[in-house]
Order: C-alpha cells, then sequence, then structure tokens
C-alpha cells in the first residue's frame, strides 16, 4: 500500500507498543499524576497513554537537543613512579539510538530547522546534535489545537505544515490516518495497521485541505528585521518592552527554538565530565565574561537579545528563516503575561521617529 | 463590586499622581484570564489600570529587584497596588531596609481569592477567552465553546484557599471593603500537615516527583520579592560553584531547599514562587513547612509588623525557642 494506514482510537496504545518494539519511542504524556493539562516528550514504556488532543507544554527540543549531555569524560592520571607527571584521557563515547517523536505539532517540528542550520549547516557542524538528527524521525499531527496564543502562520508555517515530518498524523473519525512522507518512514508502517477505507482517506484530506487554509495569527513580519536593528539602541523602548519581565528563564526553557547553552566541567577529584547545558539570555551569567565585565548588563539587554535573535539576527544570517516558530509556549507561560508579539509587533510602530 | 472597586483605585491614582513617580498596577493581560503588571507615570495610562479577581501578581518584587524603581524626584514617592498577601511582602521588606516606608504610596486592596488559570484549564480547556468574571461564589468564562461556569472554590489558587489576612496589614488607602478569611487561622498549614501525615518513604517519593520536572528556569526564585541576592544567588554563581549543571535530583533539591532555608522566618507565603512555576511543583510547601517551625518554635509569623526583626536576622543569647 502507498504509504498510509488508519488507527482506531481503541487500537493507539497497541500500535504504540508495536511501534516501542522496533524504536526509541517519544510521546506527549502527562507529566503529573492527575494533570493531562501539564505534558510533555517522554520516552514511551508500555501501556503509557499518549496526549494527543492539545499541544505539549514542553516541546521535544529536548529530544534532539538535551537540556545537559555529556560531551566528553576526561580522568588525570599520575605516574605512581613520578607523581608530578600527570596524563590525561579522555573518552567520548556517545550511543545515539534510532528515534520516532510521535504525535509532535507541526510548530515543534518545524522549530528544528532553526536547530538544524545552527548546529549543522556549517562551518561548524556539531556532531552531538547532528547524529541525533539523522537517527531520529518525526510524526507530526496536523494540528486542530490552535488557540489565542498560536501564531505560527506568521512565522511562514502553518497548521498543516509538513517541513521537517516524516508521517503526518491525521485526525479523522474514530482514530487517525497516519501517512508516510519520506523514505524513511515507510518501512517502519508495515504491519502497524490496515490501510485506511476510502472513506477514511477521502476524510483525511478534507482535514488536511481545511487545516492548510486556517491562518493562525496576524502577526506580519515584513519589515520587523530592519525595524528592530534600527531600534536596537533605543534603550527607552527596550526598558517599558522589558519593564515587567521577571529575568527568569521560563520564556527560553519552553522555547523550541532557544538554542543556547553553556559549556561547564564539573570536576570531582581527578576525574570529571564536560557538561553542554541549555542557558537563558535571561541570566545575568549569559554573557557574564571572565573579566567580570557584562555586555548585557541589565534585563532590558537581555530581553532585546531573545527579540532580536530570533526576529532579526536569524533571519539575517539563514536567508530569512525567523527564529520562532509561533507556538506561543512562551505567552501561555510567562509570569507576567508577556506577548512576544505585542513586542515584535511595535517594533514597526514609527520606528523611524526617534532616530 | 470589582468594578466599584477600580473605579475607585483609577480616582485615587488620579489624585495621588502628582506625587508619585511611578505607580504600579495592573493592567489586562494576553487573555482575560490574565493580568500584566503596569507602570504608569502618566494620566492617560490610569484607565488601563485594574482590579479584579485575576491580579494575581505580587508587585512588590520590582521595588528591589534590579533596576529596581527608584524615584527620579527624591520628594516622589512610589505608589504600589497590593492585595493582603503582597502587603506582607511590603513589611519583610521593609523591615529588612530593603524599601523605605515613606518613600512609598501603598493602596492596599482587600482580596477575596485570586483565579489560577491552571485550575480553571485542568477543568475545561478553555480555547480563545472572550470573558472572565466573578460573580458570588461562581467564575464564569465565556470563550470559543461558550460559557463555562465554575465553583470559585475549584479554581482559586491554593495560597488563597489557605488565607488568613485577606486585608492589607500595611497601607496608605485602602480601596474597596475588607473582607474576611476564607479558612479558621487553625486550618492555616492544612496543607503541610497533610503531607507531613505520610509515611517518610511517600514523602521523599512525593519530592523526588515533584522536584523532578524543575527546570531550573528559577521562575521562583525571580518572583519572590525576598530572593535578593540576586546574579549572587548560589544556583548560578561560578565562583564559588556550589552547583553542577546536571540536571539531577540532588542539584535541584539543593537549590530549592536553600532557596527555602534563605526564606525561613522571611517567607510570607505569598505564592509567587508556585504560581510562576512552568511545571507546577508546590514549592511554596516547602516555605509553609519552615514557616509552621518558625511559628512553632519561635512564636514569630512573617510580614505583619514592620518594626519587629525576623529571629534568623537577629542573635538572641537568651533565645528559649529552640
Amino acid at each position: 500500500m502507498a504509504g498510509k494506514i488508519f488507527i482506531a482510537l481503541d487500537r493507539l496504545t497497541l500500535v504504540l507498543d508495536k511501534l516501542s518494539e522496533k524504536i526509541d519511542l517519544w510521546i506527549p504524556a502527562s507529566l503529573q499524576t492527575n494533570n493531562r493539562e501539564l505534558t510533555g516528550f517522554v520516552r514511551r514504556h508500555a501501556g503509557m497513554v499518549a496526549i494527543l488532543d492539545r499541544q505539549s507544554t514542553l516541546p521535544p527540543k529536548k529530544i534532539l537537543l538535551p537540556q545537559v549531555e555529556t560531551l566528553l569524560r576526561f580522568e588525570h592520571r599520575k605516574d605512581p613512579q613520578d607523581p608530578l607527571k600527570v596524563s590525561v584521557s579522555l573518552d567520548d563515547k556517545s550511543e545515539v539510538r534510532p528515534a520516532l517523536v510521535f504525535g509532535a505539532h507541526p510548530c515543534d517540528v518545524r522549530a528544528f530547522l532553526t536547530l538544524d542550520r545552527v548546529f549543522t549547516n556549517g562551518p561548524y557542524v556539531d556532531p552531538y546534535y547532528l547524529e541525533r538528527r539523522r537517527n531520529t524521525l518525526f510524526a507530526t499531527l496536523v494540528c486542530l489545537q490552535e488557540d489565542a496564543a498560536c501564531f505560527c502562520s506568521s512565522v511562514g508555517s502553518g497548521p498543516a505544515d509538513t517541513e521537517g515530518s516524516d508521517f503526518r498524523i491525521i485526525p479523522v473519525d474514530g482514530g487517525y490516518v497516519v501517512e508516510a512522507l519520506t523514505q524513511k518512514a515507510q518501512s517502519l508502517l508495515d504491519s502497524l495497521g490496515d490501510a485506511p477505507t476510502q472513506h477514511q482517506e477521502a476524510q483525511a484530506m478534507q482535514v488536511v485541505e481545511e487545516v492548510a487554509k486556517r491562518r493562525v495569527g496576524d502577526l506580519d513580519l515584513t519589515g520587523s528585521a530592519e525595524a528592530f536593528r534600527k531600534r536596537f539602541e533605543q534603550n527607552d523602548y527596550w526598558q517599558e518592552m522589558a519593564a515587567q519581565c521577571l529575568s527568569c528563564g521560563v520564556c527560553t526553557h519552553v522555547c523550541p527554538t532557544c538554542y543556547c547553552f553553556t559549556i561547564t566541567d564539573e570536576i570531582e577529584n581527578l576525574r570529571g565530565e564536560r557538561l553542554r547545558s541549555w542557558d537563558s539570555c535571561m541570566f545575568y551569567q549569559y554573557s557574564l565574561e571572565a573579566s567580570g565585565h557584562n555586555p548585557r548588563p541589565s534585563k532590558l539587554n537581555r530581553y532585546r537579545n531573545r527579540v532580536g535573535h530570533k526576529f532579526s539576527y536569524i533571519p539575517k544570517k539563514y536567508d530569512g528563516l525567523i527564529g520562532c516558530s509561533g507556538c506561543g509556549r512562551c505567552i501561555r507561560s510567562c509570569p507576567v503575561s508577556i506577548d512576544i508579539r505585542q513586542i515584535v509587533g511595535r517594533l514597526k510602530e514609527n520606528a523611524c521617529e526617534s532616530k | 463590586m470589582i468594578e466599584t472597586d477600580t473605579m475607585q483605585l483609577h480616582k485615587l491614582v488620579e489624585e495621588a499622581l502628582p506625587e508619585l513617580d511611578t505607580m504600579i498596577g495592573w493592567a489586562a493581560g494576553e487573555d482575560p484570564l490574565h493580568t500584566r503588571p503596569i507602570f504608569i507615570r502618566s494620566a492617560e495610562s490610569i484607565p488601563r489600570l485594574i482590579w479584579s479577581p485575576f491580579c494575581a501578581q505580587n508587585l512588590t518584587g520590582y521595588l528591589v529587584k534590579p533596576p529596581a524603581l527608584q524615584p527620579a524626584d527624591k520628594n516622589k514617592q512610589i505608589g504600589i497596588c497590593v492585595k493582603g498577601c503582597d502587603s506582607r511582602s511590603l513589611v519583610a521588606l521593609i523591615q529588612e531596609k530593603f524599601v523605605t516606608r515613606d518613600r512609598l504610596r501603598i493602596f492596599g486592596i482587600p482580596c477575596r481569592g485570586t483565579v489560577d488559570w491552571r485550575k480553571v484549564m485542568r477543568q475545561v480547556r478553555l480555547s480563545y477567552v472572550k470573558s472572565a468574571r466573578v460573580e458570588d461564589n461562581r467564575l464564569i468564562v465565556d470563550d470559543a465553546g461558550g460559557s463555562h461556569n465554575f465553583d470559585l472554590e475549584d479554581v482559586l489558587t491554593r495560597k488563597c484557599l489557605r488565607c488568613i489576612h485577606p486585608n492589607p496589614v500595611v497601607y496608605d488607602v485602602m480601596v474597596g471593603e475588607p473582607t474576611v478569611s476564607r479558612i479558621k487561622p487553625e486550618d492555616l498549614y492544612r496543607d503541610v500537615d497533610a503531607l507531613e501525615k505520610r509515611p517518610l518513604e511517600e514523602r521523599l517519593a512525593f519530592w523526588q516527583a515533584e522536584l523532578d520536572r524543575c527546570m531550573r528556569c528559577y521562575a521562583c526564585r525571580n518572583a519572590c520579592p525576598l530572593c535578593v541576592c540576586q546574579e549572587r544567588c548560589i544556583a548560578e554563581t561560578r565562583d564559588p560553584k556550589w552547583l553542577t549543571q546536571r540536571m539531577g535530583i540532588p542539584e535541584k533539591f539543593l537549590f530549592h531547599f536553600i532557596h527555602a532555608m534563605h526564606l525561613a522566618g522571611r517567607c510570607t507565603e505569598c505564592g509567587e514562587c508556585e504560581r510562576v512555576c512552568p511545571m507546577e511543583i508546590p514549592v511554596t510547601l516547602m516555605k509553609e513547612k519552615l514557616n509552621k517551625i518558625m511559628e512553632e518554635m519561635l512564636g514569630y509569623v512573617a510580614g505583619l509588623d514592620p518594626t519587629a526583626i525576623p529571629p534568623l536576622l537577629t542573635f538572641n543569647p537568651g533565645e528559649t525557642g529552640v
């Protein structure tokens, strides 16, 4: 059959069980007992229920860019004959297994386009990210769950976007039609289910067609990158925009495209690990230099960086790609209701006035 | 009643504004279930000020967190809206000399409880919220799916369900009528008591499961008006280095318990740390436990008397409580 199966709702768990036997399977699931509202991607174990009827609280970013990962382990060895002589041994072994992310939303998968450009496009290629990227497949939902914070269409995506996806999961009556979009995906579908009926297939096509027509969000980003550059030095503007910001890392930690990291050596006696972990431009330490100088000393500088990075620096560097996938998580999770759409939208208001 | 209070607030702020450098209050947020802090410097912005059961944020942190608000004109004051709980944070900040009482114009607002939007969403997954209001003991929300009606008790923030100081303890002007507590004072620590009744292993498992979700985003720390170490916080300093960047429970445990220990007898249980946590970890519970100990051993309750000295900020050789 041409790469499509139907999974009835009551067979979903069974199908996921079968898939887990073939590949490391990640699904959106509850992170707290009795709370279906707090969800994130977890490595599935048998019987675990996938929550597919809403966007997950946390994106699947950590699957390709873990919050903390060991880049290498090191050990200093003293020569027993001559303790002043110390040798260092390094071990950078890492194991990457094939994985499937089932039930991500288009915004989550599209977000990896930004990470791909940064980590795999050169001149410096990140082998850790690349290895995971090559070994991970994405089964993406056709999104029926937009809410008031979503704005995926504003960043060049949309609720039926399949960019970066290996499968498309289309909700239809009584279940899902799952369609393979890439060669790699095809073989995984074998023996997982029957082909959809003609009626199901027609309905799936109709769903995709209707969802693809939807415009989610009305933020107009034309000229925003330039407007940002003009605004860059207007401290009054950024002071006002960042006044309520708490400088916490919620927005960057729930963001599917924030990729800034720090590298630390965690040493205990003669051995240790070199770790790469998420950093956040909201934090004072983010750009603190060894001299003690901090080029982004206040929250206005740091907040400006987050806006500029996504809506000006990345577009400039990567052929107009927006470094934001419009998922709306930073808006939903911000403790003080900062709405990045308003701040980006206002960039263009009388931008020339004060400069 | 809420509308009348907002109108009264507008009037009072309008009268006071010439003597104020900045007025800190709440404005509408991205949807009717949310509000956002607003900093008012001109009369045109006053109509944006609101008071409602959705005004969740404790605004007192803006007085101390960098860049702390300082009047450019030394003769002017900073105006600030406080609920009962927020006013206790102010008392603690005054005690510790982070703010000077006479530099503040405090607009105290009696509060009947604030709505926890996450609790609302757990009951009904709302989308495109159009309006939200509290009538008597019901929350009524209109969204794309129609009208929804909730029992207020089911959607109030946990701290509000155990609040015994709904009226501001320090203020210059009061907005609206004083209200009464929802609970009896002896029930104040019922959430801690319930947890304490569970066996040690269960409590350990509870905290391990809860803290496992922590992302170390430090929202709890940054929203806390009394967490004042700023960039010197042990969670992040490189020199000395106390915590690794690992995401294990030991790291998270250490951070949260140092946060809690630093607030022993200082925390006024305003609940900001818990409200802002994107992972819904009940972090205020730790501070409640410590406050319970402070009350039992030293007879001290934080954030009530601006002239009192918190027990851990002083040394008494004749200490009898411990």
